[in-house]
């Protein structure tokens, strides 16, 4: 690795947390007015025009309140749990790409940089192993607050997230059969050749999409934080800058996984049939990118506050009984198809 | 850059195993043993087997101490509260016979290491030696019938452990 | 589509280890005491099981770095069994403890000691 390379890279980490952070505000504004919109009320508009400096007002307010550590707590726990929500929420997309890459000549030597933090070997692999580590969070913030509430809500959300796990990891090699390689720039580019995958395979992405709700903990699975039955779930005990946390998690959580949805099935940042290089190749990438997986946020709105909430045994009878058979269904297909080479 | 890496995720992989054995509180050893295998995991990786670092996060880390987590809070273990009554002698022991094994496989190691590998640097060819493709070619071709025993031996531990804690009708 | 016959040998690995084989087998053999004074030592059943598993991974840490330092692939392979029987057992060790637990109302080794239930 040379110098340039880990310089490239630590810009581009660094942009990446900066847009993961930054979409946080900007969700909370659209999950603001957009309930709005949809419930036929107002929604904040006195903060700004608009309402759009409302998700600062918020922010002062979260700094400004009381940091409040229940006396029984497990204090170490209690602290550490927000973080380690946060941290696998923030990693996961360093190996989605967003962009084509460019060649740079730096000092007389071409480089292509490419957009994309990490481009490794075992792509999917990553992001499922990332995933797997946002349960920690939630487990350790039902157990350390010392509270019936927050103890059920953390179980339940770890058993929902590790059920729907299964589901989308076999929804996710679906995809990557045809493929043949693990690495998302490969899935990609083999999106441009050749038919969406949404198209190829309908289940497989509905399968995805239910799975990318529970995993994020949105209605209408999110029991595990229902403000009607269990207080609040695993965050219950929190406050201030500690429950903004959890929420900043959640918030990133639902980008990565919309980008994933968008780089699995949509094409990621392909436009179909454009073709575009240099410069205005990768504006109209990063662009169309961003169009896509802004269509997915609004839908993850929408959705929630459409449909009413799963029960918790309702959510774990779809997630195994429902939604495995699917995904497996459709991993059949996909099997048949790529041996045929139909897709 | 690679020694530097390898000591940093040694020390770490070792203080938290320690952490792991010695702290009375079953939750705490279950993360530091979390913190114990993400350093083991970097390790596999400068050892060319990124794959099986993946696998190590998703399976062992992110599912085999989940539920190690599960049970503990389904129990409801908190930390070992009669640990005056830890025997001494005990403990000694233990610290003994770990010592005396643990020594007797270092020694082995490190005066049998005669595999020195020369060759030129091509870190390229490196990342292809451990690539998903060939470990998948290995994988299905030559042990695939091992492949097929142990998805035999995970049902069987799924059925197993479903029977075992299945509570008895009322 | 027919994949042509996999040896598991990637030759000499094309480079040297930048930290020698000893060094890995040595962190390995740490690791391995280490868990080894944890199983005999603690009496909670579940921190047992967690310093089994430490023993289990200080034998995939060996297995990869003579893979590496042999250029072969057997060493990965190896550790993918390891792994997938290790879910297993920890799956089914967990669940006896559950059972035990039910009856007896402790996970104390040392109470466990009837031979029965």
């Amino acid at each position: 690795m040379t110098t340039f390379d880990l310089t490239i890279g630590a810009i581009k980490a660094a942009i990446i947390v900066g847009v993961l952070q930054g979409c946080v505000p900007i969700l909370v504004w659209v999950e603001r007015r957009g309930s709005a919109l949809i419930q036929d009320r107002l929604g904040p508009n006195r903060v700004g025009p608009f309402g759009l400096l409302q998700p600062m007002a918020d922010a002062l307010k979260f700094i400004f309140k009381e940091d409040i550590i229940p006396s029984s707590a497990d204090k170490f726990l209690y602290v550490l749990a927000p973080v380690m929500t946060l941290l696998p929420a923030l990693t996961t997309f360093c190996v989605i790409p967003w962009g084509p890459g460019i060649d740079v000549t730096f000092r007389g030597v071409a480089h292509h940089v490419s957009f994309q933090v990490a481009d490794v070997d075992i792509g999917v692999l990553v992001i499922l192993a990332l995933v797997a580590t946002g349960v920690y969070g939630i487990v350790v913030a039902g157990w350390s607050s010392n509270n019936k509430y927050s103890m059920m809500g953390g179980l339940r959300s770890s058993a929902q997230i590790i059920s729907y796990e299964l589901a989308m990891g076999l929804a996710i090699i679906g995809v990557i059969l045809p493929v043949a390689s693990l690495r998302l720039p490969a899935v990609v580019e083999y999106q441009r050749h050749h038919l969406w995958f949404v198209f190829t395979q309908p289940v497989g992405f509905l399968t995805f999409l239910i799975a990318g709700f529970a995993e994020t903990n949105r209605l209408p699975f999110d029991m595990p934080e229902a403000d009607s039955e269990l207080v609040a779930g695993y965050h219950t005990e929190y406050s201030s800058m500690k429950f903004a946390l959890f929420f900043m998690a959640e918030y990133a959580n639902m980008v990565t996984s919309s980008a994933l949805a968008v780089t699995l099935y949509f094409g990621g940042w392909s436009v179909p049939f454009v073709e575009a290089s240099g410069i205005p190749g990768a504006i109209l990438g990063i662009g169309a990118f961003a169009f896509k997986v802004a269509f997915f946020l609004w839908l993850f709105v929408w959705v929630r506050w459409t449909l009413p909430r799963y029960r918790y045994d309702q959510l774990m009878r779809l997630g195994w009984k429902v939604l495995v058979p699917l995904a497996a269904l459709n991993l059949l297909w996909s099997s048949t198809a790529t041996l045929m080479g139909w897709i | 850059m690679e020694l530097a890496l390898f000591i940093v995720c040694a020390a770490v992989a070792i203080l938290f195993a320690l952490v792991v054995v010695t702290h009375p509180d079953p939750v705490r050893s279950v993360l530091a043993l979390v913190v114990t295998f993400f350093a083991l995991a970097i390790l596999y990786v400068q050892l060319a087997a990124p794959l099986i670092a993946a696998l190590q996060i998703i399976v062992y880390a992110g599912a085999i101490l989940v539920l190690f987590l599960f049970v503990i809070m389904l129990l409801n273990a908190g930390p070992e509260k009669d640990t005056g009554d830890r025997s001494r002698l005990r403990t000694i022991i233990s610290l003994l016979t770990a010592a005396g094994l643990g020594g007797m496989i270092a020694a082995r190691a490190w005066l049998n290491q005669s595999t020195g590998i020369e060759g030129a640097d091509n870190p390229s060819s490196l990342a292809a030696e451990g690539s998903v493709h060939a470990v998948a070619r290995v994988l299905f071709d030559r042990y695939l019938f091992a492949f097929e025993l142990v998805s035999i031996v995970l049902l069987a531990a799924l059925v197993g452990a479903l029977v075992l804690t299945k509570k008895e009708p009322a | 589509m027919m994949i042509p016959a996999a040896t598991p040998n990637f030759g000499p690995a094309a480079e040297p280890m930048g930290v020698p084989l000893g060094a890995y087998l040595l962190l390995s053999a740490a690791l391995f005491s280490i868990g080894l004074f944890g199983v005999l030592s603690r009496r909670n059943a579940i921190a047992l099981f967690l310093s089994i598993e430490l023993m289990l991974n200080s034998a995939n840490l060996a297995f990869l770095s003579f893979g590496r330092a042999l250029g072969n692939l057997n060493g990965q392979v190896s550790v993918f069994f390891v792994i997938a029987v290790a879910a297993a057992e920890a799956a089914v060790g967990l669940a006896i403890m559950v059972t035990v637990f039910r009856t007896k109302e402790t996970i104390n080794v040392d109470k466990l000691d009837i031979l029965r239930w």
